[in-house]
This record gives C-alpha cells, sequence and structure tokens, in this order.
C-alpha cells in the first residue's frame, strides 16, 4: 500500500484496520470522509455492540475515516488435557474464561510440577501477534496501554512495570519461555503440536484454522488479571476509501460499502465471510447453526473488550520498540531501565 | 565529387556505431530509466524529510541524524562483519571446491555443481523456512545433533540469542552464496591454459607454485567478478533477516538494508531511507575500488 499510494495507484476502497484507515493514512489526507455513512441509526445499532469502534473509527479531526464491518477480540488458549492432567483447571474460571494474576502463577507451577517442560511461550522475535504479549503484560496488574485520549504510551506505570517484571521474574523461574526466535505465527505452530502448552495469539479465525490439526483442545481463555477483569485488544476490521480525486467513484464506493456492510442480508453474510463478529448488534448471532457454529465459543469475550488504543499517535514505532522491549528484558536488562527507554522512544516529544 | 577511401571508411564506421547503439539503446533505456533515474531520485530526495506528507529540503539533516542514530551506527558493524567474514569465506570455499571438482569426471562434476547451486534455484523463501526449522530451539536438527554428541547441554535458542544470531544468519547466507562462484571458478579453472601448465611441471613446478604461478593469475578476472558481486550481495542482505530475525534479537542482526526497509516501508521515512541508502552506495563502492585496486596489483 505504501508504494501504492506514493505512484498514485492505490484502489477506490480498502477494508482494513483503523490503525491504518484513521491513524495513518487518514491522518495523512489520503482518505475520504466517511461521517455520511454514520448515521444515527448506525451509530446507536454499533455502540449497541461497543463503543470502542466508533471512537476508533474516528480521526483526531473527528472525521470517520472508517466504516466498520467485523470485529473479535483476541484471546488467549490453553491445552485443556494438559491442564487437566496437572490438575491446573481448579485455577480457572471456566464459566467466565478468565483467571486471576495470583491463579495464572499457581497454574503455571501445577504444569511445571507435572512434569512440563514448555509452559507458555513470550514470543519477541518480531511484531506479529504482538497484541496478544500486549495484553498479557498489560493485564497482570491491570495496566493501561496508553492514556485515554491515545496520545501516550503508558506501559512505563508502576502497574506497567510490575506486569512485565512478573513475566521476567517468571522466566526466571522456568514457570513461562521467553524466546527472541520467534513471533506468534511460530508460536501458534509450537502450541498446534503440543509443544508448548498455552498461546497468547489465540482468536476466531486461528481456531478455525488449527482445528482440524489439533490432537487436543485448544481452551479459549482471557488474559489473566489481578482482579480477574480482563481488557482483551481488540480487531475491528473495515471499509475506507482512498481519495483518488473522482467524485463519482467515491459516491459509488460509499453506496457499495453500504450495501456490504448494512444490507440485512449482505451485511450479515459478509461478516461471514470474515470469521469474526458483526458490529452491528442488530446483525445477532450469524454463526448459529451454521458450519462455523463452533465461532460462537468467542462469543464470551465480548464484553471483555478493552480500549482500541492502536490509534495512537507513532503506532508503526511502538510496535517495533515493543518487541524490542521484550527482548531487552528477557536478555536481563532492567526492567524499569529498559521500560524507561521504551517509553523515551515512543511517545512524541 | 569523389569519395576518398577514408572518407568512405569512416562513413562506415558510423554508421556501424549508429546501429551498434540502436541495438544497445532497449538496454540503455532500461538502465537510464531504471537504475540512473531512481539513483538521481535517491540522491536529490535524501535532502529533503520526504514522508507520506510532506516533502521539505531539509539539506544535510537526513547525514546529521544518522550520525546520531545508534540503530544505523549498529545495522552498519552487522552489515561490514557480515561482508567481511562472508565473502573471504565463500571466494575461499569456492575456490578450494571448484579445484576439487574440476578434476573429477563430466557426471561427479555436473551432480557436485547440481548440489552446490540448488540453493540458488530454491526460493529464498523456502530456504528460510529449511534453516529456521533447523535452528528451532524446541524441536530443531542443530540442537538435536549438539545435545546427542554433548556438545551443549540444554537447547538453545539460535537465532534469539545475541551471540549466535549473526553467525547464524552468515551461515545461511554462506551456503545461499557459494552456488554461483563455484560454477564460475570450475569454468575458469578448466579454462587455464594447459601448455602453461605442463610447461611449469616440466620445470619441476610443485602444486602451490603451479597454483599460485599459472593459475591463480588465469583465474584472477573471475576472481574479481566473484568479490564484486559477492561483496554487493553481502551488503543488500535483506531477505533472510526479514525472514528470521527482523533485525533482532536487540539490533543485534538489523543491517543497512534491513534499516531503509523499515523506515522506508513501515515508518514511511523515504527521505531517511533514502539517505541511508546513498550511504550504503557509496561504501559498496569504496569497497569495490579497493577489491578492484588489490586485484590489480595483484595481476601487475
Amino acid at each position: 500500500m505504501t508504494s501504492a499510494i506514493e505512484a498514485g495507484t492505490t484502489p477506490d476502497i480498502i477494508m482494513e484496520g483503523p490503525e491504518r484507515l484513521v491513524a495513518n493514512w487518514g491522518a495523512k489526507g489520503k482518505m475520504i470522509d466517511l461521517s455520511d455513512l454514520w448515521t444515527e441509526e448506525a451509530k446507536a445499532d454499533i455502540d449497541a455492540n461497543s463503543t470502542a469502534v466508533g471512537k476508533a473509527s474516528m480521526g483526531s479531526d473527528g472525521k470517520y475515516y472508517e466504516y466498520p464491518l467485523a470485529m473479535t477480540t483476541h484471546t488467549m488458549a490453553i491445552n485443556y488435557e494438559v491442564f487437566e492432567k496437572a490438575d491446573a483447571l481448579q485455577y480457572l474460571d471456566l464459566e467466565n474464561r478468565t483467571w486471576t494474576t495470583e491463579n495464572f502463577q499457581k497454574a503455571m507451577q501445577a504444569l511445571k510440577d507435572d512434569g512440563v517442560a514448555v509452559t507458555g511461550i513470550v514470543y519477541c522475535g518480531g511484531q506479529g501477534g504482538d497484541q496478544g504479549t500486549r495484553a498479557l503484560a498489560m493485564n497482570l496488574f491491570s495496566a493501561s496501554f496508553t492514556n485515554p485520549e491515545h496520545t501516550l504510551y503508558t506501559m512505563d506505570s508502576e502497574a506497567g512495570i510490575k506486569g512485565l517484571q512478573l513475566l521476567a521474574d517468571m522466566v526466571k523461574d522456568g514457570l513461562l519461555e521467553a524466546d527472541a526466535g520467534i513471533a506468534a505465527g511460530d508460536e501458534l505452530q509450537l502450541f498446534a503440536n503440543g509443544t508448548a502448552q498455552m498461546t497468547w495469539a489465540w482468536n476466531a479465525s486461528n481456531a478455525a484454522n488449527y482445528a482440524a490439526s489439533v490432537t487436543f483442545t485448544p481452551y479459549a481463555m482471557a488474559f489473566p488479571s489481578d482482579d480477574g477483569v480482563p481488557e482483551l485488544a481488540g480487531g475491528i476490521w473495515g471499509f475506507g476509501i482512498f481519495d483518488n480525486k473522482d467524485e463519482a467513484k467515491v459516491a459509488a464506493a460509499k453506496k457499495f460499502i453500504k450495501f456490504v456492510s448494512d444490507d440485512s442480508v449482505q451485511g450479515p453474510a459478509s461478516v461471514y465471510a470474515t470469521g469474526f463478529f458483526p458490529v452491528r448488534a442488530s446483525f445477532g448471532d450469524i454463526y448459529a447453526g451454521t458450519e462455523k457454529d463452533a465461532n460462537k465459543e468467542f462469543l464470551i469475550f465480548m464484553p471483555y473488550l478493552g480500549d482500541y488504543y492502536n490509534v495512537t499517535p507513532n503506532w508503526a514505532v511502538q510496535r517495533t520498540e515493543w518487541w524490542n522491549l521484550l527482548q531487552r528484558i528477557f536478555a536481563g536488562e532492567d526492567v524499569q531501565t529498559a521500560v524507561a527507554t521504551y517509553a523515551n522512544n515512543v511517545n512524541i516529544k | 565529387m569523389q569519395i576518398t577511401p577514408s572518407m568512405a571508411a569512416r562513413k562506415r564506421m558510423r554508421r556501424e556505431n549508429l546501429i551498434g547503439y540502436a541495438y544497445m539503446m532497449p538496454a540503455i533505456l532500461f538502465f537510464l530509466s531504471f537504475v540512473i533515474f531512481p539513483m538521481g531520485m535517491a540522491l536529490v530526495t535524501s535532502f529533503t524529510d520526504y514522508s507520506m506528507d510532506s516533502f521539505n529540503f531539509i539539506g544535510l539533516s537526513n547525514y546529521r541524524r544518522m550520525l546520531q542514530d545508534r540503530v544505523f551506527g549498529k545495522a552498519m558493524g552487522n552489515t561490514i562483519l557480515i561482508v567481511l567474514v562472508s565473502v573471504p569465506a565463500v571466494t575461499l570455499f569456492s575456490l578450494w571446491v571448484a579445484s576439487l571438482v574440476y578434476k573429477m569426471n563430466k557426471h561427479a562434476s555436473s551432480f557436485f555443481r547440481v548440489v552446490f547451486y540448488m540453493p540458488i534455484v530454491t526460493g529464498t523463501v523456502a530456504v528460510t523456512v529449511v534453516w529456521k526449522w533447523m535452528f528451532s530451539r524446541y524441536n530443531g536438527l542443530l540442537n538435536y545433533v549438539l545435545n546427542s554428541i554433548g556438545l551443549i547441554n540444554g537447547n538453545i535458542s539460535w537465532l534469539g540469542d545475541e551471540a549466535y544470531a549473526i553467525w547464524c544468519i552468515i551461515l545461511i547466507l554462506f551456503t545461499t552464496s557459494i552456488g554461483q562462484p563455484i560454477v564460475l571458478y570450475i569454468s575458469a579453472l578448466a579454462n587455464v591454459d594447459q601448455s602453461l601448465v605442463e610447461a611449469s611441471e616440466v620445470d619441476g613446478a610443485n602444486n602451490f607454485q603451479l597454483f599460485w604461478k599459472i593459475k591463480w593469475p588465469q583465474i584472477m578476472n573471475t576472481t574479481l567478478y566473484i568479490l564484486v558481486i559477492t561483496t554487493i550481495n553481502s551488503f543488500q542482505i535483506f531477505a533472510l533477516i526479514q525472514l528470521l530475525t527482523s533485525g533482532g534479537p536487540n539490533n543485534a542482526t538489523n543491517t543497512i538494508m534491513y534499516n531503509i526497509y523499515y523506515h522506508a516501508f513501515k515508518l514511511n521515512e523515504y527521505g531517511y531511507g533514502n539517505a541511508m541508502g546513498i550511504i550504503l552506495a557509496i561504501v559498496i563502492g569504496v569497497f569495490s575500488m579497493i577489491q578492484f585496486k588489490l586485484a590489480r596489483s595483484d595481476k601487475e
């Protein structure tokens, strides 16, 4: 897309997330304002599901650069049978799919005592699946990744440092592994082939992709948090229109987006094709009675959808700095010093 | 008017020249459009803050920023290390293998040429995936073998450890770089003037003298080509880094090319990326000049 933008050969319509449509291309004047698509009816319907979606779709100039279609929460998953054998399921709230930080530590100890070699791997070899390691570190002591205004990255808070310190300590104690040689794709493979007993990069799409290849029950869980109330990272996908200086095409593109996203028949069918969940509350459960019925497992996590902080300025720099921060911490650098370097590199002065 | 022979010859020569240029024109146009023009653009934009929403002349600011950029310094150091290790290793190993293979019969020689050339015709991504598996900390071949023979005790994250990652990259680069030099050296050694070899043998030259005084000067042009090509390829190492380490851990495998990609395509800092590209081109130019100079003096 970068090449296309510079060459002036962008498509009219693109499906992407707010971090690019809104915070990057929209903020740089490349996108068309879609405010007219956000009718009162659409706002009310989407807000009824999550107010984070509307906030994320709007730029700092008050214009909407995304018209959202589907969303999901990114969770983690455990190997159910291995946890059961180690008697570690007692530390999980299976009804709500949550666990506390304290119980998470106890569960890891139970796995280790049961002879499990690799419980979970805190991957930090690249930015792939970094939402998982961010959610893990944040939730342990309920830290916020950014301030509410999305102008500052705040993992240098006391709660953020405590979470990262706990991860470093757990790695040191052999309760977790850390690996700067892999990213989420590799970690998912290791989870799927039974080497690792947890993955931090789970969602409905990955569950569907790995369903046929795993020989155990991948059990989706929220990330552990000190208060037992997790805040999960979300994925929001929707449409944007590039400003190609053609009014007729813009009008046609808007009409197309409206049909694909809002039509009572096509809208749910479009969401179904993504494998995620509708941003519109009125679409209801689109997977009931279909071959993707298993997706409903993830509906339970929707109330845990947290702030969509990916629209904070300097996001691309932050993504690289995050896994570099983890690499420094797991290489033995003092957590406070490493986090201070991270905060200095990502926050625009 | 009578045409003198010299005028006719000149006219013919001019016509031949024009025909020659006409034949070369497609290549010249391609070269100007896709090499010279982009190089000029890169030079010009390296003096700007060119990004997705800005294009202002900022003089030497990008170059000053580079001097203070710790990651750029690290990337330059890593790149030079890769070049200094891989270029001599590739050249010497290729020469050694070629000197053994070119004496073999036709079938054996073809077999080894195919074996060593294989990584070049195999896609980079496929090669990388295989190496990634071999280096895997959890179920990789390398850990298995080294643990089995007692060289290590416990698994190592080869690509995730600052101490090993760059050497793993150099090893993969080595295996993917030797194919062409081996084939070229086999061909060059086969073309060495046999009458000179036989004459020196009659004069009582030993194997070392035969190689150093007779064969080495005759394969010098091939050596120079291999040195320059390997140097440029090593300086431009990118795909392995992007696919295996993203420059980590802690920038231990970051290279100039990866840094250019990161700034230009991830952060949209095209001006800064181009400034790094200009510096890389200058460094490659200097290295190539030194190699030409040394090879020429060696030839003399």
